[in-house]
């Protein structure tokens, strides 16, 4: 099953959460921002994290989180 | 402070005045005589736009006090047309475009001219370092040297034009 | 089109008084009864003044008078005048100050060295607070609150997108990302900032200042002092460099203003080096992430960057800086997906602002590495690779821009075939190449002016010389020249009959000045249009004399007034102009221009573009770089002053090369570690490589006589060029500018030890 964004609903061709999480954060606009804030996170540390640390711990701890909205 | 006399040839006149000895040179220049084609860009004697001549050799007019030159002789940018003719250097500066906002200009052709007077014949490198003193923030000195260079080669002499 | 007086190598028409030591700069004005002014600074990043007393300063012989933020209005002042929020400067601040060299306070005195004096009577009361000096650092959540109402310091936020980027990066089938580090960059005008301010008690106030937009700071001294706008004279007739440092409001303006309207004199402000160095502005200083997806065989799929800038205490002109920066980060090629997300953060450092290339220097040099590596890794061949994605004529940037002319593949052709010329290179020497293009003038009118961008006004005289009046401003890069001849041969005279009057808002018509590499664009379409005017009404007068059958089937070239199709058949210049002013009553002969682009694409009516090739020797041991050549392949056009373009050209690499191996303004605790011409390394006439300029010409339909912007894109391509140049050396990635010794070293180092 194809995993789709909590904000707006569109799902990446993989399906996959991880591309989902990459869809929201490049978005970044108002919505899918607050959605960051929603669930307790700050998207601007994320987006700090993302962009000056190799690796992708961001968009993993982001996709855990879809997967878990998705669920529920 | 007491003034002391200095006396001073500056582009073929003489000059006598009253200074106080801490008075640098480019001061003398600039705000005594008024000849305000030699500038300053810092504080640390290291952009060359206060270049002149004094007795054949270029000086940064910043870091010597007019006292240091008193009896002596002075060339500024002013100084170089001679009877309403334009230096060599000047027409080589003009047909290459060696200046452009012109601020580092004067220290430019001074240095150029005392350069050439030194060595009529400066290699590439003799040009380039040879200016290394005056900073250009806009021409990338390129068409400065092409300049020199036009000069040393002989391109402005009188039985040439 | 055959032209007379266009692309022949002319003299500059101020380089006499250039070559004379005539030139009169700001630097050199005086005015009678004038005082000198100095500046008191904060010593202190970041601090609320409790208390200023002056009382010992004033009470110092020959101080005329001490202003300090409650002197003012205390209006917050910017150069993006539309958005309020973004007016965030006071001059003199009237409660905080955010940088080390923040003005405090102004004396006016007698002379220098007494208003220096009476700086150490003044006394003022701080509450230091506590700064944050990196834009990583402010955005954090603990960081301290620089300007209030700005979450995590966070000043502007930029995002540009097109195309569909997360799909096409799942077509990619090479991902690579990389981190990048861009070092600030002091303009280092050769003349400092300065201004000589008289307000007189008729209530106008006149300013010699050293600006590349005379208009603006009519406009922003009369916002900030309270006054009409045309009681505010500006006058820069000579201007000592710019680099795009020179349109934003300087405390040698304000102040010098403002002692002057308390005294009703004279009053003259000359910033020193250490001055210009620590509390003028400076290019801005970037973080950059990257991240690109291509195919095996090279197509570019999609790219996804993310900077932050630092935007240092105040926002000025630098927030254009953001969109520049990511507009250009995609330049000059074809992207299915394209998204730029750009931050500017406050800092308690020096302001950042515009600087020649303005973002697009760092862009470029982030772009272009990775483009080198990306190709290394795929094992694909530079060139070919730059070539398969580069802009073409007439491509549209979805949504963002449309390109009409475009000679990036030519100039590919040119640099490959000079790159083969030099044949096998021997060891610890490399070539670097870097693409680039840049705009020819923005179109975005944030400074909110109710006049056309540029305008122009010629006037032909009795005896048939010509006054073109222009709001541009030439600040050394040869303005009045280029807008000079394009006058003349649109008139049919010859560059010699034209004067050109600029730099005073008395005299000249308001134009938004040098910023943008606008001038040749814009002001160059104002003064056709003028002079079209100007030679249709001579021609109206000629065509009753010589009959032909419609105006339009007249000419003048080269001073004669003659029908198109019969060229021998005509008349003397100058004595059509005599009758024709005789017959009309004496009328003048008067032509206005104007220019305002409309429905330009987002950015600029027209862009440039290029390649350039750099040839370093790298020393393995000492990692000391030598630039050898430099050979750029330029697209500008139809160019205008050859000679000019030349002077552009190396001029542009001696900054941009600067920027990308020597220049960097450290930063410790808030205080800047290299405040002076020694330990600031600019580029010395020694380090200068030879430099060789392959003309592209195409035509551009938007520009006057098919020219645009040669000037301020050459600045683009050389720090990209050094970088790529230690790779093809040395076999290293440098990806933190400026490329120092040291960090080429390191790099060597670790290579060796994998
Ligand atoms: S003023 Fe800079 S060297 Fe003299
Ligand atoms: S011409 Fe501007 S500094 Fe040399
Ligand atoms: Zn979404």
């Amino acid at each position: 099953m194809s995993v789709k964004c909590p904000v707006c609903g569109k799902a990446a061709k993989s399906g996959t959460a991880i591309d989902c999480a990459r869809h929201m954060f490049g978005t970044g606009d108002k919505a899918h921002r607050a959605w960051f804030e929603s669930q307790g996170l700050s998207y601007i540390d994320l987006l700090l994290s993302q962009t000056t640390e190799p690796g992708n711990k961001a968009y993993v701890t982001v996709a855990e989180l879809i997967e878990k909205a998705q669920k529920d | 402070m007491e003034k002391h006399l200095l006396r001073i040839t500056v582009n073929d006149r003489d000059y006598e005045l009253f200074i106080n000895p801490k008075t640098l040179l480019v001061e003398v220049i600039r705000d005594h005589l008024g000849l305000t084609g030699t500038k300053r860009g810092c504080e640390s004697s290291s952009c060359g736009c206060c270049t002149v001549i004094v007795e054949g050799m270029a000086v940064k007019s910043c870091s010597v006090l007019a006292m240091q030159v008193d009896g002596m002789t002075v060339t500024t940018s002013e100084g170089l047309e001679k009877n309403g003719k334009l230096d060599a250097i000047q027409k080589a500066f003009l047909d290459n475009g060696s200046y452009q906002c012109g601020f580092c200009t004067s220290g430019m052709l001074m240095s150029s001219k005392a350069l050439l007077d030194e060595n009529p014949s400066p290699s590439v490198m003799d040009i380039r370092e040879g200016i290394d003193g005056n900073l250009c923030r806009c021409t990338g000195y390129n068409s400065i040297v092409r300049a020199v260079a036009a000069v040393a080669r002989g391109d402005y002499r009188e039985d040439k034009q | 089109m055959k032209c007379n007086v266009i692309n022949t190598p002319v003299h500059n028409v101020d380089g006499i008084a250039k070559v004379t030591g005539r030139a009169t700069y700001t630097f050199d004005v005086t005015v009678p009864g004038m005082l000198f002014g100095k500046i008191l600074r904060s010593p202190h990043p970041h601090a609320r003044i409790k208390n200023i007393d002056a009382s010992a300063a004033l009470a110092l012989n020959g101080v005329r008078a001490v202003v300090t933020g409650k002197d003012t209005l205390g209006i917050k002042q910017g150069i993006w005048r539309r958005y309020k929020e973004l007016c965030d400067e006071q001059i003199l601040p009237l409660e905080k100050v955010r940088y080390i060299g923040e003005p405090v306070a102004a004396v006016a005195a007698d002379t220098e060295e007494i208003a220096e004096q009476a700086l150490d009577l003044i006394e003022v009361d701080y509450e230091v607070l506590p700064a944050v000096y990196d834009p990583m650092e402010a955005i954090k959540k603990e960081a301290p609150e620089i300007h209030e109402g700005f979450e995590r310091n966070i000043n502007v936020t930029r995002h540009i997108e097109w195309g569909d980027v997360d799909d096409a990066f799942d077509e990619a089938d090479y991902i690579r990302e990389d981190w990048f580090r861009c070092s600030g960059q002091a303009h280092a005008c050769m003349e400092t900032r300065c201004a000589v301010a008289s307000y007189t008690a008729d209530g106008k106030l006149a300013v010699w200042t050293s600006t590349q937009s005379a208009y603006y700071h009519q406009v922003l001294l009369a916002d900030v002092l309270g006054l009409k706008e045309s009681d505010v004279r500006v006058i820069a007739k000579y201007v000592g460099g710019g680099f795009g440092g020179k349109f934003e409001l300087d405390a040698a303006q304000f102040c010098s203003s403002v002692l002057s309207m308390k005294l009703c004199k004279p009053v003259k402000i000359v910033f020193t080096r250490e001055e210009d160095f620590i509390a003028s502005k400076r290019r801005t200083p970037m973080y950059y992430y990257v991240r690109t997806g291509v195919k095996k065989d090279g197509t570019f799929l999609a790219r996804e960057a993310r900077v932050f800038t630092d935007g240092g205490a105040y926002t000025g002109m630098g927030a254009t800086a953001l969109y520049l920066t990511g507009f250009f980060h995609s330049f000059p090629y074809k992207w299915r997906g394209y998204r730029h997300d750009g931050f500017r953060v406050y800092t308690n450092t020096l302001p950042s602002t515009s600087m020649r290339g303005f973002g697009t220097p760092h862009a470029t040099y982030c772009s272009e590495l990775q483009i080198d590596l990306i190709a290394k890794e795929l094992g694909l061949d530079r060139i070919e690779i730059r070539r398969k994605n580069g802009h073409t004529p007439n491509y549209e940037v979805p949504g963002q821009a449309t390109i009409a002319s475009c000679g990036l593949e030519q100039c590919l052709d040119e640099i490959e075939k000079w790159i083969k010329s030099r044949g096998e290179l021997p060891p610890n020497r490399g070539i670097g190449i870097s693409s680039y293009g840049f705009m020819s003038g923005g179109i975005f009118n944030r400074f909110d002016t109710p006049y056309s961008f540029s305008s122009a006004v010629v006037t032909i005289n009795y005896d048939g010389k010509v006054d073109l009046h222009v709001g541009a401003q030439d600040i050394g890069q040869g303005s009045n020249t280029t807008l000079a001849i394009i006058c003349a041969e649109d008139l049919g005279v010859r560059l010699e009959d034209i004067r050109v009057h600029s730099g005073d808002t008395a005299e000249c018509p308001p134009d938004l000045g040098a910023w943008g590499s606008r001038q040749t664009l814009m002001a160059g379409n104002a003064v056709k249009m003028a002079a079209g005017e100007a030679k249709r009404q001579l021609l109206e007068f000629a065509a009753a004399q010589m009959s032909p059958n419609i105006v339009y089937d007249l000419d003048i070239k080269d001073r004669w007034v003659h029908l198109a199709g019969r060229p021998e058949r005509g008349l003397d210049y100058f004595e059509v102009v005599k009758k024709a002013l005789r017959g009309k009553d004496g009328q003048r002969i008067m032509g206005r221009g104007y220019y305002t682009p409309h429905r330009k694409g987002m950015i600029s009516p027209a862009y440039s573009y290029g390649v350039q090739a750099l040839e370093i020797d790298v020393d393995p041991e000492t990692g000391k770089i030598k630039l050898l050549n430099c050979v750029t392949a330029h697209d500008c056009g139809q160019p205008i002053n050859p000679l000019g373009l030349t002077g552009q050209l190396e001029g542009a690499i001696s900054m941009a090369a600067g920027y990308g191996f020597l220049e960097d303004i450290p930063i410790e605790d808030g205080m800047v570690m290299n405040p002076n011409l020694v330990d600031y390394k600019l580029i010395r006439a020694p380090d200068m490589p030879e430099t060789e300029v392959i003309e592209i010409e195409t035509y551009e339909p938007e520009g006057p006589f098919g020219a645009k912007e040669a000037g301020e894109g050459l600045t683009n391509p050389t720090a990209a060029a050094l970088a790529t140049a230690v790779l093809d050396a040395v076999g290293v990635p440098i990806k933190e500018l400026p490329i120092t010794p040291e960090k080429v070293l390191n790099a060597l180092k670790e290579k060796k030890a994998q």
